[in-house]
């Protein structure tokens, strides 16, 4: 199974993940989730990536926000309106007993990261290749999380190469 | 005809922004059905009655529910309103 080859960092990030998909009311864990994850478990050359280019897990969660409440407003429903409606008893998290599993695309990332590793000639399956597994992915919602938060995947790609880089030599 | 198919559908016009949609209605679906069944087993009132009201079966709410809503308030039922009253 691939989580075998998970460095350590990496498996702290998908457990993240999970508890980042939970808070948000996301019933299943999605890229924007393992986005979230990387900068959560803020471990790697991943997170550093992502920090040294201003992203925070407030500004990412803010933003997964941002696109739920856009995505309400094509159909003419307001978030905020709905909060203030519904008041203090309206909480998205999804509780714990509840299971929830990996969309077909978050799946598809983690098997990019393994490819990623395997093309990098890495013997680990570090939260820098979920990054790029995430990348690869151009129309995916964590694509466009990072847009919003004015990173573009090639500024993301060439920092976590530099950092690389720093950390191999 | 397209035009026309499109206004009787309305919202988005990009389909993935139209399943996005979706997505995001269940999502909040969800959270306001959680915190209403919460209001109303505060408010005392039976898994049968939030039941009815939600035209579902007492069994189906209770599964989706209980088990949150007991770990929320332990050990304090909230006074039922029997039938009679």
């Amino acid at each position: 199974m691939i989580f075998n080859r998970f460095a350590r960092e990496t498996r702290r990030c998908v457990e993240a993940a999970v508890e980042e998909a939970r808070a948000l009311g996301h019933d299943s864990v999605g890229e924007e989730d393992l986005l979230l994850g990387i900068v959560r478990a803020d471990e790697g050359v991943a997170a550093e990536a992502l920090s040294s280019l201003g992203v925070t897990l407030e500004g990412a969660r803010d933003e997964s926000e941002g696109m739920l409440s856009d995505a309400l407003s094509s159909v003419g429903i307001s978030l905020e309106e709905v909060r203030r409606e519904a008041g203090d008893a309206l909480d998205m998290t999804i509780p714990d007993e509840r299971r929830i599993p990996f969309s077909p695309r978050a799946k598809k990332v983690l098997e990019r990261a393994l490819r990623e590793a395997v093309g990098l000639r890495d013997n680990y399956i570090g939260t820098e290749h979920v990054l790029l597994g995430i990348l690869r992915n151009e129309d995916g919602t964590a694509v466009r999380m990072l847009a919003r938060l004015g990173v573009s995947p090639e500024m993301l790609e060439g920092r976590l190469f530099e950092l690389r880089g720093r950390v191999a030599d | 005809m397209d035009e026309k198919t499109r206004t009787r559908i309305g919202g988005p016009e990009d389909p993935r922004e139209g399943l996005e949609a979706v997505v995001a209605l269940r999502r909040t679906l969800e959270a306001l059905e959680a915190a209403q069944v919460e209001n109303a087993f505060v408010a005392g009132w039976s898994w049968a009655q939030i039941a009815e009201v939600l035209g579902v079966s007492k069994q189906a709410v209770h599964k989706k529910h209980a088990k949150r809503i007991k770990n929320r308030y332990p050990g304090e039922p909230p006074r039922r309103k029997g039938k009679g009253e």
